[in-house]
């Protein structure tokens, strides 16, 4: 959450209204197209947490977001190709 | 001798299963499609020496690991079947997660086969696997499969490779992963250390030639496909095109024929009779059992068309692209994304459909979407979305289509009732869908599961409704001094007398006849009845003309027999679809639900929704057509303004339940 608010001081002028796109916390709001190294899987889920795991989704691994596709993205792991919702991608840190 | 399939999601087990079995289990090109273990004797041409094989298809799984609900289905499968040898489909695509559940599955003790299956992708991917290398790391058999063709298929070799390995002890690759199962953090640890050592290998035996991150064309064909706005509009056209082929033009064009062939048969069948057998007794056959069965059966290259082409829009992988689509509003309403599959399952038949139900893990969205699930039109609810379509709007594409799509609003609506009933809309649920990639889809594959959706099809045609026919028949026939009616009293007849009070609450839904009533409740014991009795009730042997190309022109004849309005007949062919599902699907809510507060519920729910859509139906079309309401406006607005403030009044005593439970959290 510090990003956030430290975002909001340093770019006040700016005129964007996104996010700085250098400031990518989470696969929420990765850049398409570019690989990022997971660092955490961030949920109280652990079902999920175990799921994520297994499909090779887990710290230190790579990821790709490929693209967005109605609110949902579509991102590679491993070899294979998943749908995620927001939420989720907002669970996993980059 | 027992042979497990095992393997992740979509690689193929099934497909394989099929293969080597010569059985034809449904396949899906997407995870999540068989949620029940299949048993088959494996084909004799593919094993030396004739030994008797049984191989057992397990469900997808990705790992092994006791944390999971979903996989602990697979792993208690693997414990308690306990086969002589597990073979490993392993997808040649994606071997960096695959080999993942591998190494699990060497640690069980059980001699493994590694069906390196999809090897024609993989090869076509530019993909090269060093498959000594793989075996020789693994420390058992590793054969190239390719399960989706009949010859030189690697399945001989994979059989033989089975055989062989039974009762030898393999050696774990993977000595020193000793872990306690019931400690978290030691499991974790050594899941880390399997996928390190999954790396190492496939860093040594595979090659690739081009990275699977990089976008591709099928990321642009989602992006249209899955787009936002642009994917429902086409799946409503895609949708649309199936019900035109397959209503009204390839199916038609086939029924004619067929339903030629039945009106001979008939005629047959009363020339040998004569005139010696008494007239009732030819009745019951003739228009009971012929010509009921025979009505319904008229409708089978309808269905078949329509399978045909449901499997190919399954096989190309365009379904798992409708899930992503629909995800957005299925989350809206509190269900989980999961929920789309069992939904899709059911416009085959509702009781996979409600089965599949199983792997989602949240009780309130299991249940929801079992309770749910039979909205969806199946293949039983097609005969009669024909003949209604073919008699009241002229085979138009659109009714089928029409009612896949109430059948959907009314399954999101339902969802946001439930949700609120329970006073749990504030879970948050997680949606993660592998998508399979895009490909030109089998017709052969097509074939085969259209012929074994028109065999179950015909067995049921021949059991369970030539029973139902034969009994409206007699129902009809005689009264209860069983003495046969006479002609112009048939509203003493059993099957008058025990339909006119149901007749009664269906006026203000425009079709408060005894016939149309028999027929829907002939209906809760297989939706295929409600043409069967139709045709007994009103003495109609065949619902597609055979002359001409032509519901259109026998259109105005029996429309005219029935004496509905299309308004009306919109509402009783809605009223049909969206009551409670045959009483089979209503067992098979019961096993999925395992309470039966909720199944009472769920079944009075959609008797509320059957009745409340067709009297807005009714009514509305009515209005807009005549100027003025319909039959029993004012009963039927009471008793549906009744049943709505009782949903409404459980909503409102949910939603309190969910502000305490908040108001606890927060306290």
């Amino acid at each position: 959450m510090d990003h956030t608010v430290s975002s909001k001081i340093i770019l006040p002028f700016s005129g964007r209204t996104k996010r700085n796109v250098n400031e990518v916390t989470n696969l929420a709001n990765a850049q398409v197209n570019k690989e990022y190294v997971i660092k955490e899987v961030k949920t109280d889920d652990e079902e999920l947490k175990n799921f994520l795991f297994t499909l090779g989704c887990y710290e230190g691994e790579t990821v790709t977001v490929l693209s967005v596709v109605s609110d949902n993205l579509v991102i590679s792991v491993k070899d294979a190709r998943y749908s995620i919702d927001k939420d989720l991608a907002e669970a996993i840190i980059v | 001798m027992k042979v497990a399939l095992a393997g992740n999601p979509n690689s193929g087990k099934t497909t394989l299963f099929n293969a080597i079995t010569g059985r034809v289990e449904h396949v899906g090109n997407w995870a999540g499609v068989t949620v029940e273990k299949k048993e088959g004797n494996i084909k004799k041409s593919l094993v030396e020496g004739n030994a008797d094989i049984i191989a057992v298809d397990l469900p997808g799984a990705y790992s092994l690991s006791p944390f999971t609900s979903e996989e602990s289905i697979t792993s208690e499968f693997v414990k308690k079947e306990n086969p002589d040898v597990i073979i490993n489909i392993v997808d040649a695509t994606n071997l960096s997660r695959s080999l993942f559940f591998t190494t699990q599955l060497l640690e069980l003790g059980i001699p493994v086969v590694i069906a390196l299956n999809k090897s024609d992708l993989s090869k076509k991917k530019g993909i090269t696997i060093n498959v000594a290398a793989l075996s020789e790391k693994l420390q058992c058999p590793v054969i190239e499969t390719v399960s989706t063709v009949t010859r030189k298929n690697g399945l001989q070799d994979l059989i033989s490779a089975a055989v062989s390995v039974k009762g030898k002890k393999q050696k774990s690759p993977f000595e020193g992963l000793e872990v306690d199962l019931t400690d978290k953090k030691s499991v974790e640890a050594a899941d880390k250390k399997r996928f390190e050592l999954v790396k190492a290998i496939v860093a040594e035996v595979e090659d690739r030639k081009t990275s699977s991150n990089r976008q591709t064309r099928q990321d642009a064909v989602d992006r249209v496909l899955a787009h936002k706005w642009l994917g429902i509009p086409i799946f409503a056209l895609v949708m649309w095109a199936v019900f035109s082929i397959s209503q009204t033009y390839v199916g038609p064009f086939f029924a004619d024929t067929f339903v030629g062939w039945i009106d001979t048969f008939n005629g047959w069948v009363e020339g040998l009779l004569g005139d010696r057998v008494s007239p009732v007794l030819k009745a019951i056959l003739l228009d009971g059992i012929i010509g009921g069965v025979g009505a319904v059966v008229g409708f089978l290259p309808l269905i078949m068309v329509l399978f045909f082409l449901l499997a190919l829009l399954e096989d190309c992988g365009y379904m798992a692209r409708v899930a992503v689509v629909m995800d957005r509003f299925f989350k809206k309403v509190g269900l989980s994304g999961k929920s789309i599959i069992p939904m899709i399952i059911g416009t085959g038949c509702a009781i996979p459909g409600i089965m599949a139900t199983r792997t989602i893990k949240n009780e309130r969205q299991r249940r929801t979407t079992a309770m749910l699930t039979p909205f969806m039109p199946c293949g039983a609810k097609v005969p009669v979305i024909a003949l209604f379509a073919g008699v009241f709007f002229n085979d138009s594409a659109w009714v089928g289509t029409l009612m896949y799509f109430v059948g959907i609003a009314l399954i999101i609506i339902g969802a946001l009732i439930v949700v609120r009933i329970t006073g749990e809309k504030n879970k948050r649920s997680y949606f993660i869908m592998e998508l399979p990639e895009y490909k030109f889809p089998s017709i052969k594959r097509a074939l085969v599961e259209m012929f074994s959706r028109a065999k179950a099809f015909i067995v049921k045609a021949g059991t369970i409704i030539l029973l139902c026919n034969a009994a409206v028949q007699i129902m009809q026939t005689f009264n209860w001094k069983f003495q046969v009616v006479a002609e112009g009293a048939e509203n003493t007849s059993i099957l008058a007398t025990i339909a006119s009070p149901f007749a009664i609450l269906l006026i203000p839904l425009g079709f408060g006849v005894w016939q149309l009533a028999a027929a829907s409740l002939t209906g809760f014991i297989a939706k295929e009845n409600v043409v069967g009795t139709l045709a007994v009730v009103y003495s109609i042997t065949n619902f597609i003309d055979t002359e001409e190309f032509a519901l259109i022109n026998g259109a105005t004849d029996v429309a005219g027999v029935m004496g509905l309005t299309s308004a009306a007949a919109l509402a009783y062919l809605m009223f049909n679809l969206f009551t409670p599902p045959c009483f089979a699907a209503i067992g098979a809510m019961n096993a999925e639900m395992e309470d039966k507060k909720w199944l009472w519920g769920a079944i009075a729910f959609q008797l509320f929704t059957g009745y409340t859509v067709a009297f807005v139906t009714y009514q509305a079309g009515t209005l807009i057509t005549t100027g003025a309401f319909g039959s029993g406006f004012l009963p039927g607005l009471i008793a549906v303004t009744a049943m709505i403030g009782c949903v409404a009044y459980l909503m409102k005593k949910g939603e309190q339940k969910a502000t305490a439970k908040s108001a606890l959290k927060s306290a």
